[in-house]
């Protein structure tokens, strides 16, 4: 039987732990909330830019803002999109085996966002090209360092967590090429004719389609960036809900433990007063 | 000076944004800025227009003062006297 002083050390110690999980899922929680506040007011922005692209396109086919120029590399580009530390679940680890069970270095180059993604990789033994670190604000996320990289290469698709509910997230692949047309071609179909031909461009058409391709794969990045942070935030969330649930649970049983090892003391003192009081024998 | 259905006529719906923030949503007289060509103002009834923006500062005029946005490029989307203009894309 533990003594009562190592139960109250212990005791202590889980309420730390309960402080410390308490803490942590707040700031999940608080996180979570200021990403889909600022999602929400930069719908309209960007759903505006979406309704022009749409209509400016001169080409069906997107060609990543390079206009008529070759890509660098004859290869595919990875980019797996990771949580920067820990306390963000399994779910990273989930991601990495899944990009890494169809990366063949022949034929695809990985570009990794995240250093506990960067880790993992490394531990597979796998080679990545570039590392970025995972923005560390929210909002105004420069992705012109990762979109110059995916200008270099033939295609890219962007391995990414996502966020389905508080207790539920995923993971997601997206081909940067087919979301983006895909996406322009629904804001096609759905909006009224907004740029007629009478529209005057400066300098031309093709150079405003062609930045507007960088500015869709700059808003496209930025969404799988912000999805896969508010994925995190709710993996970290409910990581730390698992952590203060089982330290709920162990707290409850040491002040049980505490109860019985002092009743159980208690116990021996009465016993060892009764055994005494029999061996003195009747007071006469 | 205009009479008030003539005032109303010269009015330019502007709205300046950036993705999180909006820097000017108000109606105005003019707004000016500068593309490859050089310096240009947009008055009501421009004809419709879309542009790359150089950096610079962009003036809009209004009733009663200038206002002064220093810009590092955007797009602006000018269409039935209303001007919109994307920074930070």
């Amino acid at each position: 039987m533990k003594r009562l002083t190592d139960i109250v050390s212990e005791q202590q110690s889980m309420q730390s732990v309960l402080g410390l999980t308490d803490v942590f899922e707040g700031l999940a929680s608080m996180r979570i909330s200021q990403i889909k506040n600022q999602v929400l007011s930069s719908q309209v922005f960007f759903e505006e830019l979406w309704e022009i692209y749409s209509q400016v396109r001169v080409s069906p086919n997107f060609t990543y803002g390079r206009g008529v120029s070759k890509p660098e590399f004859d290869k595919e580009l990875y980019i797996a999109i990771t949580a920067e530390g820990g306390f963000s679940g399994d779910i990273d680890q989930k991601l990495i085996d899944w990009m890494l069970s169809s990366f063949d270095p022949s034929k695809q180059d990985l570009i990794i966002v995240g250093h506990h993604g960067a880790l993992q990789v490394s531990q597979a033994n796998v080679a990545f090209k570039r590392y970025f670190k995972m923005p560390l604000h929210d909002n105004n996320i420069n992705v012109l360092p990762l979109v110059n990289q995916v200008k270099r290469y033939k295609s890219t698709t962007v391995f990414y967590q996502t966020y389905i509910t508080l207790m539920v997230q995923d993971i997601k692949k997206i081909e940067l090429k087919n979301a983006i047309e895909e996406a322009s071609t629904s804001h096609q179909k759905s909006i009224k004719q907004l740029i007629s031909d009478d529209y005057i461009f400066e300098p031309s058409v093709e150079s405003v389609a062609s930045h507007l391709e960088n500015t869709m794969m700059q808003i496209t990045l930025t969404q799988t960036i912000l999805d896969s942070k508010l994925a995190q935030y709710a993996s970290r969330f409910r990581a730390m809900r698992r952590a203060n649930d089982k330290a709920t649970d162990l707290s409850a049983e040491l002040k049980r433990e505490f109860s019985r090892t002092k009743r159980f003391i208690a116990d021996e003192r009465i016993k060892e007063v009764i055994n005494g009081l029999s061996k003195a024998g009747p007071v006469t | 000076m205009f009479d008030r259905d003539e005032d109303k006529k010269r009015i330019l719906k502007v709205k300046v944004a950036s993705p999180y923030v909006v820097y000017y949503d108000e109606p105005a007289l003019s707004i000016s800025g500068v593309n490859k060509t050089g310096p240009f103002d947009i008055l009501p009834g421009h004809h419709n227009f879309i542009t790359l923006l150089e950096p610079c500062e962009l003036v809009i005029r209004t009733r009663v003062d200038e206002q002064k946005i220093r810009i590092n490029g955007g797009l602006m989307h000018v269409r039935a006297d209303s001007a919109a203009v994307f920074l930070d894309v």
